[in-house]
């Protein structure tokens, strides 16, 4: 794709990563379409008429989407397996391309404009956040450090040792706000800012997709951080019955 | 701590299993042990009918989870069975499952302990002395949720308290 089609391209967002779902049709004029819904978990649900929605109503066919780009978290597994493999799909049946972005790097994109530390903090469930730290560059934000998995505690004693002011945004922020706001220097950013928006997706990805950022459809992939190394032990799955019982 | 249980059958098997489901809250975890043909699913059945589920219960060994919605709690039925890596446990997004409003059951849960969350009620099933449909259910509270309900728990379990209590 020479560099200036690439200029014109038309991306598809699809963002899945929370307990939100969400979607958004945009490309070189900013946002076309978006739609969000952030109650009631149905993402495999929802997000196909969703899509179909924005489309229709930005006046979009399928065949003029350049590229297709996916929250690949970290965030909650259910949404992002439906979001991953939605963006796989049109993707191979589109022949387009995709790109993947960061959850965390979602969240504090909207709030590039502060020239505090930004935390972005997402609710990783069982007592955990997933969480990464950035600052304010030019045209967008620099992310400081590895997307990281840890308890509130954890995530605490890391702002603390920056020394410096922070926001801090996203669920996992509200979920556990006391415990942040008793930290000195640092905010929470308000609900409207608890779930990655679509429409950034796009913003974000477009630049992505004028430098031609691209991945293949099958190279894309959640980021899920929590890690197992070891095989399961099986060894009461190997023994046979020890008498012949009906099975119930 | 470790209660015991038995049955003389499949029918006593969910009657017992429904009558525990009445002591079940949100976030909890119960792990179901036992050979094949124990009686893992029998009491999943079971439970589900005790929660106020009206859809069929079928074994989940295809597709790892199934959800029904549809009682006094919502119940997430997962199995394990067909797992290799304990990655692929948190792969399934056990930890929503938990920290959602439902009460999520285990097929084979004892092999991914390490996967788990350290609180969680084990049931385990297996072959009673008698030949045929009887079975013996052992039953252990691993961390606080279900320690705090011990007494619920023998209480519950009374009818089905084994004429000579052999040890689990």
């Amino acid at each position: 794709m020479g560099a200036g089609e690439g200029a014109r391209v038309l991306i598809l967002g699809i963002e899945t990563a929370t307990p939100q779902v969400g979607c958004a049709i945009g490309g070189h004029e900013g946002v076309l379409a978006s739609f969000h819904a952030a109650r009631g978990r149905r993402h495999a649900e929802t997000l196909a008429p969703a899509i179909d929605f924005i489309r229709r109503q930005a006046r979009v066919e399928l065949d003029e989407i350049g590229a297709v780009v996916a929250d690949v978290g970290p965030g909650l597994f259910t949404g992002l397996r439906v979001g991953v493999v939605t963006a796989k799909a049109l993707a191979m049946a589109l022949r387009v391309p995709v790109i993947g972005v960061s959850s965390l790097d979602l969240l504090a994109f909207p709030v590039r404009w502060t020239h505090r530390r930004i935390v972005s903090v997402v609710d990783a469930r069982r007592g955990e956040v997933f969480y990464g730290f950035y600052r304010q560059v030019p045209g967008g934000v620099q992310r400081l450090s590895e997307q990281r998995l840890g308890d509130p505690e954890a995530l605490c004693s890391e702002i603390l040792a920056t020394g410096e002011e922070c926001l801090a945004v996203g669920d996992g922020a509200l979920r556990y706000a006391e415990q942040l706001q008793e930290l000195i220097r640092v905010e929470v950013g308000e609900a409207g800012l608890a779930y990655p928006s679509a429409g950034s997706l796009v913003q974000l990805a477009h630049a992505r997709a004028l430098r031609e950022e691209f991945i293949n459809p099958w190279e894309l992939a959640p980021v899920y951080l929590r890690k197992a190394d070891a095989e399961i032990n099986w060894s009461t799955r190997e023994q046979a019955p020890p008498q012949p019982g009906p099975v119930v | 701590m470790n209660l015991v249980a038995g049955t003389t059958g499949v029918e006593q098997t969910r009657a017992l299993a429904g009558a525990l489901s009445g002591l079940a809250r949100a976030g909890d975890l119960v792990l179901l042990a036992g050979e094949l043909g124990a009686g893992k699913t029998a009491f999943a059945q079971g439970f589900a009918a005790g929660l106020g589920v009206d859809e069929v219960v079928t074994s989940p060994t295809f597709t790892l989870v199934r959800t029904y919605p549809g009682g006094r709690l919502r119940m997430n039925h997962v199995d394990v069975y067909r797992l290799e890596h304990l990655q692929e446990v948190i792969d399934l997004g056990l930890a929503e499952m938990v920290d959602d409003p439902a009460v999520t059951l285990i097929e084979w849960g004892d092999a991914v302990v390490p996967a788990l969350p350290a609180d969680f009620l084990e049931v385990r099933l297996a072959y009673g002395d008698q030949a045929g449909d009887h079975r013996s259910l052992c039953l252990r509270t691993v961390g606080p949720a279900w320690a705090a309900r011990e007494r619920a728990l023998g209480a519950v379990l009374a009818p089905w308290a084994p004429a000579r209590g052999p040890a689990c």
